[in-house]
């Protein structure tokens, strides 16, 4: 039977009149990373603050490892490592001096602190930063530090909240290679992030939230195989045109995207040509293949740029 | 492993401390320099009263420390504070150590600060002012240990109940002065009005004076005493802390 990371059962979360989280349900095996996508105020970051015990929920379950985090927080939160949305280093202290906090914290001492301290240095080019107070590094390095900072313990679940924000395309492939080394040591991670390329670089299986609740989980290829048209997005000067002709069309302001079956390059050709006078208001078209892009559109209706901010529950 | 972590939050603390350490200096030099000139006004006072050969350090180190020991009750709000500014606060909240283990941490690193400030400002001060303990050292330190319990206890409570660093600080400098005032700390209890004298032992720092004034002059009993009534004080400031401190309610620190 495989090992479960991860178990969040039924959680819900309301802030006053706003319902947060509404019976969200998701599993992570040992090894597996897990994106976790969705667009601004879908529940994103509730949903990993009740997870690292931040938060309480209202109601449902969620186990880390098997252990209950808000029967047992303290023994749920030894098994975790959390790395926020919001860089949290401690900027006059050294990097070494940041990885050996959270080191300790984990319950690492002497010889084995260090030579962690040393590990993860490597692992996220950070060696020759170690003795460099924290405010004197470059906006990548400070968020290398960061995610190092939130690995110290070797959580059996990791949690990285848009993690490469800021980050160069260097220390970009860096953090992506250690996320895939410690899943294949047996962590589970659940990573968000607005970087849809970084899914398929990191072979993540994916959960997609929105409204408070996952509208999809599965692997990548299963939910472009299910849910992955593709499609042409029109923008205008005013409001589009009529399009007849094409059955599947949503108008959203000066946006009007058309769903297709067809490759999107031979329907964007087909509207054009139907277009006739509206196209001098025409001002940009995108062709949206079946893609991780496609199945946000599809079971959303928002393109995945549209949510970038993140959620934020209220404080 | 409850110790070794909240061990590890107070050396953390002081580390963080000591990289910017220019406020610790003055926690230092303000109780130094304001015995400087204290010194020679009370020594009049101090005759008046039947210490027929004080030279006016027997007030004015014990002053200094407990007016410069109240200064420390706004860094006991840094540490968390900080924590909140530098957006670390969550992350130690989602890391192995619990509440009561954080509370500890914070409190044994302001401790460390306040042992410090003591031995300095009593060690410097007795040295530059010619201060003679007729009494007993020991009841010093005793008193020096009760009082630094008392100010941490009311940093966390100051804490608990402000949201704002500027919050904190206001609470912590207005009652600074009130409680400096009120005890004795910047003129001696007996010129000060008669409503002050009546209410003076209502205040902690009223106990820490007659206490260090008692273990100074001699009175090592009335010194434990007086002792025994700040661990009071700092016993129910602690429950006060930890009935308030919310850990998820979001502070806002200086950025």
């Amino acid at each position: 039977m495989e090992q479960r990371a991860l178990i969040v059962d039924g959680v819900r979360k309301r802030y006053g009149e706003i319902t947060a989280l509404d019976g969200v349900e998701l599993e992570i095996v040992a090894g597996e990373v897990v994106a976790l996508l969705g667009p601004n105020g879908a529940g994103k970051t509730t949903l990993v603050s009740i997870v690292a015990g931040l938060r309480r929920p209202d109601a449902g379950h969620v186990t880390v490892d098997g252990i209950d985090v808000v029967r047992h927080p303290h023994r749920a939160r030894a098994r975790l490592g959390l790395a926020p949305q919001e860089l949290g280093v401690y900027p006059t202290l050294s990097v070494r001096d940041n990885l050996r906090f959270h080191g300790e914290l984990s319950g690492l001492h002497r010889a084995e602190l260090a030579r962690r301290v040393a590990e993860i240095a490597e692992a996220l080019a950070l060696e020759g930063l170690l003795e460099r107070a924290a405010r004197t590094l470059s906006g990548g390095e400070a968020r290398r530090l960061h995610t190092a900072m939130s690995v110290m313990g070797q959580p059996r679940l990791l949690l990285l909240d848009e993690p490469t924000v800021g980050a160069d395309i260097g220390m970009r492939a860096q953090l992506l290679t250690l996320v895939r080394e410690l899943a294949a040591a047996g962590a589970g991670v659940c990573y968000s992030t607005h970087y849809l390329p970084e899914v398929e670089q990191l072979g993540a299986s994916v959960a997609i939230i929105d409204a408070g609740r996952i509208v999809a989980r599965g692997s990548l290829g299963a939910l472009v195989g299910a849910h992955g048209r593709a499609a042409v997005e029109l923008r205008f000067d005013g409001a589009p045109p009529a399009l007849d002709g094409e059955p599947d069309v949503h108008v959203e302001g000066t946006t009007m995207r058309v769903a297709t079956d067809a490759p999107p390059a031979v329907a964007a050709a087909r509207i054009l040509a139907g277009l006739g006078t509206a196209t001098v208001r025409l001002r940009a078209v995108e062709l949206i293949q079946p893609s991780l892009e496609s199945v946000f559109l599809d079971l959303t209706g928002r393109r995945f740029a549209a949510g970038r901010n993140g959620d934020a529950a209220p404080r | 492993m409850t110790s070794a972590r909240s061990l590890a939050i107070a050396r953390h603390d002081l580390r963080v401390v000591s990289r910017d350490s220019f406020p610790l200096v003055l926690l230092v030099l303000v109780p130094l320099v304001g015995m400087v000139f204290m010194k020679s006004a009370f020594r009049p006072t101090l005759v008046a009263e039947g210490v027929s050969s004080a030279n006016g350090a027997e007030q004015a180190v014990p002053g200094m420390l407990v007016t410069g020991g109240l200064l420390l009750i706004s860094y006991v709000g840094y540490g968390f504070y900080r924590e909140h500014a530098w957006h670390t606060w969550e992350r130690l909240r989602a890391s192995p150590a619990g509440t009561a283990e954080i509370m500890t941490g914070k409190a044994l690193g302001s401790l460390a600060l306040a042992a410090l400030q003591f031995v300095l400002v009593c060690g410097l001060g007795s040295v530059l002012m010619g201060l003679d303990v007729r009494g007993s050292w020991a009841g010093v330190v005793l008193v020096g240990a009760a009082f630094g319990l008392f100010v941490v206890a009311a940093g966390l409570a100051v804490t608990a109940v402000c949201r704002t660093v500027m919050q904190a600080n206001a609470i912590a400098y207005l009652g600074t002065l009130v409680l400096s005032c009120l005890g004795g700390a910047l003129v001696p209890a007996t010129l000060l009005p008669g409503w002050a004298q009546t209410i003076g032992p209502a205040v902690p720092s009223w106990w820490a004076m007659r206490g260090y004034r008692a273990a100074i002059l001699g009175g090592t009993g009335r010194a434990a005493a007086a002792a025994a009534v700040l661990v009071g004080c700092a016993l129910a400031l602690a429950l006060v802390a930890a009935w308030r401190m919310r850990f998820d309610e979001t502070k806002t620190g200086f950025a």
